[in-house]
């Protein structure tokens, strides 16, 4: 298991943004679904080692995090998408990624081929000398995918991926998205649960800081038939779901 | 590992990207805007000396590239708060502090490269117009770890506060306290307290630092203690913060479990070096006191350099030789040019002298901090004075030669010549240590300058119905004038001059006794 979660706890005060989660996952691609203020984000930054859990234990690729030389390992295997993508505008496009490429400890003589490949998986490879301040924001989000995967991570977590993205950069991504996570564990957290159906394998859904679903994107469109609100088979076990959750809390 | 393998190597690139992406190179042009237009001109216009150019380095230098420096290491160190990379940046491998390394490298790398063009200029400049000595290394010394000292508290402060605008109030606090240590380095004396030492920015040097002795590197080496002890510790200030991003108080101790404890090892090891050798620097300034090399301070002083620099004058002429230190070559021809005549007015009379030379002007002169020790009340230590048998005229440099906006080309003005001719006149006919001569002995020097052919249209005009005279009309406390006016004096010289040559020194020969003790009245003059 490349992520193994028990009883995962994470409070900011008396806030309890994740509570006890417990979450196995090998490769493929997870759908984290939930509404705001689930505690997706915070799941998902306690997942790339930024945020220490309050209580739990967490093992990603099998090594602990929480001890500086495991964190350093798993960092080194590990790709990030935030949801709010930060950037340096004076920063091209290559010199983006290449920094990201170095500061994850990619061999040197490694990261000339694996910033080309990176900037061509994402569809930049004629922008990579642009500077980022002329990005449009689908752009911007391609150039935050490409960092993400530029060490070929096992572990990849992605806060809204294609938030900003055209429906057919959308369409692109769930295909490399499938790609990548035929090797490695992708977790796509999203709200857009279309993504999740065209993508995923499996989806957990998350509700005030609890998981209240897991299965499969069909197990999910059974649980909204005939009960959930929705345009979609997918948004009404979405929905099915989470008014599920609220009546039994 | 060979020099390619190093240049390709992770730090080295990582550093490369920063070097070409860092906020300096937009403000280089604004830098050496600030430099041609203060530093460089302000050097351009000293006496070529090059303890005194390179004072500029401590002081305008470091005015121009220390706030900006400042402010652009704090907008550097606040980019991953203000742009939000925080926890990207989080999430890799590399220590938070080695990109921080990077980034702060990249920004004193432009700085400092700026700052050493700017030197190299200086010297450069200084090079082509000294005649004597060399390039000191010690202003450079201090004005490299200041830079490198304001920047890492700008880093510092943009680290800790990263907001937009935490760069603008960095660079003005730091402008701010280099202007509040400049001011208080004016004051400093023995006696009072000597921690404004610690200040590199202190006043210009007198025309003849560092020629006649060395200055003593002491102070030098206390300011790089204390300045290089803040960055340091400040370093490990910032090695801390690394390791402990984004948690709260509350979750210090887990945190510093969690980053392991080499970093807060090492962060305590910087900020107990850095705090150690800030404090030594600090209770060292205490002890210091006034040598003949300047400041010394005995725990770092080398008796070595209170030794006098052996020198070969240069001199010209036969009958009255002029001599000048060779650092002042420049001068020898003006100065010859200016005393020669009167010295030849003069010339066979009792206590006339037969040489003038050059001499130091002492340690409190030199540093600057003369009018703060004696009070304006006693500039007459600034002239010249006959001494000795043979008499000779000893004058210093920054009185007479070389004030410390001189230049060769300043000394060949009227305004120059009459001034030396005034002084030397004085200490010749006048009481020794006054600085005003009584009315007769201003008439008998203004008709000995006139005759020399030193009138001047702008300070010595005696033919007109309002005359000016080289020597300021006296005040009482009230500041009403006292004594005869100048118009009175005028015509004394006027009088005194029109006599024949032989019959004013017969006169001068029967009367610099009394001349001298000011015994004689304006009226006595014929």
């Amino acid at each position: 298991m490349n992520i193994e979660l028990s009883e995962l706890t994470r409070k900011f005060g008396r806030t309890v943004a994740v509570d006890q989660v417990s979450l196995d996952a090998g490769p493929g691609v997870l759908g984290l679904l939930g509404p705001n203020g689930a505690g997706k984000t915070s799941l998902l930054r306690m997942l790339a080692t930024v945020l220490p859990p309050s209580s739990g234990s967490l093992r990603l690729l099998d090594r602990n995090p929480a001890r500086p030389a495991d964190r350093r390992e798993v960092r080194r295997r590990l790709g990030y998408l935030p949801q709010n993508l930060g950037y340096y505008p004076s920063f091209t496009v290559a010199d983006f990624v290449e920094y990201f490429a170095l500061l994850k400890e990619i061999p040197p003589h490694l990261v000339p081929k694996a910033v080309a490949t990176a900037i061509e998986k994402v569809d930049l490879g004629p922008k990579a000398r642009a500077r980022l301040r002329t990005l449009s924001g689908g752009m911007l989000r391609r150039v935050g995918i490409a960092q993400a995967i530029v060490n070929e991570p096992q572990l990849l977590l992605f806060d809204e991926p294609t938030a900003g993205l055209d429906p057919e950069q959308r369409v692109a991504f769930r295909a490399l998205m499938r790609d990548l996570g035929q090797t490695a564990t992708v977790i796509v957290s999203t709200h857009l649960v279309e993504d999740v159906g065209a993508a995923c394998a499996e989806v957990a859904l998350m509700a005030e800081g609890k998981i209240v679903f897991r299965g499969s994107p069909e197990e999910l469109t059974v649980r909204g038939v005939g009960h959930g609100v929705g345009d979609a088979p997918l948004e009404r076990g979405y929905s099915a779901v989470l008014a599920s959750a609220r009546t039994a809390s | 590992m060979t020099a390619v393998a190093f240049a390709r190597s992770r730090p080295v690139r990582v550093f490369r990207l920063e070097i070409r992406h860092s906020p300096v190179l937009w403000a280089i042009p604004l830098l050496a805007a600030l430099f041609l237009f203060d530093a460089f001109r302000t050097a351009a216009g000293f006496v070529p000396v090059w303890s005194v150019r390179a004072s500029v380095i401590t002081t305008a230098m470091i005015a121009e590239f220390g706030p900006l420096g400042a402010g652009l290491a704090a907008w550097v160190a606040s980019r991953e708060g203000r742009r939000k990379t925080g926890d990207l940046l989080e999430t890799t491998v590399r220590p938070a502090w080695a990109r921080q390394a990077a980034a702060l490298g990249a920004t004193l790398f432009w700085l400092l490269l700026a700052f050493g063009i700017g030197v190299a200029a200086v010297y450069a400049d200084t090079a082509r117009q000294a005649t004597w000595g060399g390039p000191p290394v010690w202003p450079v010394v201090v004005g490299v770890v200041e830079v490198v000292t304001l920047a890492v508290i700008g880093f510092t402060a943009g680290t800790l506060v990263p907001g937009r605008f935490t760069a603008p109030l960095v660079a003005i606090g730091t402008f701010v306290a280099s202007l509040v240590g400049f001011h208080a380095a004016l004051k400093v004396k023995p006696g009072s307290s000597l921690s404004a030492l610690l200040s590199p920015a202190t006043a210009v040097p007198q025309g003849d630092a560092g020629v006649f002795y060395h200055v003593a590197p002491d102070v030098a080496i206390v300011q790089v203690m204390f300045m290089g002890g803040i960055s340091v510790a400040l370093l490990g200030v910032l090695v801390a913060r690394s390791a402990l991003y984004q948690v709260s108080y509350r979750e210090f101790f887990s945190a510093v479990w969690r980053a392991g404890r080499w970093p807060f090892a090492a962060a305590a090891a910087l900020l107990v070096v850095g705090v150690a050798a800030s404090s030594t620097a600090f209770a060292l300034t205490g002890t210091a006191r006034l040598g003949v090399s300047g400041w010394n301070i005995p725990a770092l002083h080398d008796a070595a350099s209170d030794k006098p620099i052996p020198y070969t004058p240069d001199c010209a002429g036969t009958t009255f030789t002029v001599c000048v230190h060779p650092a002042f070559s420049a001068f020898l021809g003006s100065a010859t040019a200016a005393l020669q005549p009167v010295a030849a007015e003069i010339a066979g009379l009792p206590g006339a002298p037969v040489r003038a030379e050059e001499v130091d002007s002492g340690p409190a002169y030199r540093l600057g901090i003369g009018t703060v020790l004696l009070g304006s009340a006693s500039p007459s230590i600034l002239n010249g004075a006959i001494t000795g048998t043979p008499p000779v005229y000893e004058y210093l440099a920054d009185a007479d030669i070389a004030p410390f906006w001189g230049s060769a080309s300043i000394a060949a003005s009227g305004d120059w010549r009459s001034g030396f001719e005034q002084e030397f006149l004085t200490a010749f006919a006048g009481k020794p240590g006054t600085f005003f001569p009584t009315p007769a002995q201003q008439a008998v020097i203004t008709a000995l300058m006139v005759a020399a052919g030193a009138e001047n249209k702008a300070t010595l005009t005696l033919h007109s119905a309002s005359p000016a005279l080289a020597f300021p009309q006296q005040d009482d406390s009230s500041g009403h004038p006292v004594g005869p006016s100048p118009a009175q004096i005028a015509a004394a010289a006027v009088r005194f001059g029109a006599l024949s040559p032989a019959a004013r020194h017969a006169w001068l020969a029967a009367n610099l006794p009394a001349l001298r003790a000011g015994t004689i009245t304006l009226a006595q003059v014929p």
